[in-house]
């Protein structure tokens, strides 16, 4: 999993249809100093706001946010936000 | 996934079979300068990035538009899911574009 600042969001009309009422996340990926330039789009069922630091896990991981279990493999997600981070030490 | 934009397209003949009647695109990644310049945010000078994925389209993204990009197994479904009938999840392919953009937007961090 990466850790990174939600930027903004994607609006889009013309997608594949399961995205479809998905919320699209702009997230700026952290190293330890700080959000870098690389920038990832991660589906948010958090409702996480600008500012908001967050985990975000990929492909099967990813897919379990939106639907745990096996046959999740047509779920359209290869990132979603799985947590919303309260601090860090 | 990422949000990109649409370079060009690439074309080829000899390839896979399973791969006919797919079109594929190049995209270079927005970095977050170039997205706080798409937003309308002051943004470092742009530095040319030569980053560049080729990703199957079925969406019919043209050079010039944004579009987010799928990988691996997202990609895959959802080709599936745009070209029914195909051969997908089989198609050896590991990006394809699952959205052209219409929007996007990113916010100063009042936080910084």
């Amino acid at each position: 999993m990466n850790r990174g600042i939600v930027m903004g969001e994607v609006w889009a009309t013309r997608k594949a249809q399961s995205l479809e009422g998905r919320k699209l996340a702009l997230v700026a990926l952290c190293d330890t100093h700080g959000p870098t330039s690389e920038v990832v789009v991660a589906i948010d069922t958090l409702d996480a706001r600008v500012g908001d630091a967050v985990l975000i896990s990929y492909g099967s991981g990813a897919r379990n946010v939106l639907s745990a279990g096996q046959d999740n493999q047509l779920i359209l997600a290869d990132a979603a936000i799985s947590e919303i981070i309260d601090g860090r030490a | 996934m990422f949000v990109g934009r649409v370079m060009g397209h690439v074309w080829s003949t000899v390839k896979w079979d399973k791969l006919e009647g797919l079109r594929f695109l190049l995209v270079r990644p927005h970095r977050l300068d170039d997205l706080r310049r798409l937003s309308g945010l002051p943004a470092n000078a742009p530095v040319p990035s030569h980053e560049g994925v080729v990703v199957a389209d079925v969406l019919g993204a043209g050079p010039g538009e944004d579009v987010v990009v799928a990988y691996g197994h997202a990609a895959r479904a959802g080709l599936e899911e745009l070209k029914p009938g195909g051969p997908a999840p089989a198609y050896p392919i590991d990006a394809a574009v699952v959205a052209i953009v219409d929007r996007l937007a990113v916010s100063e961090l009042d936080a910084e």
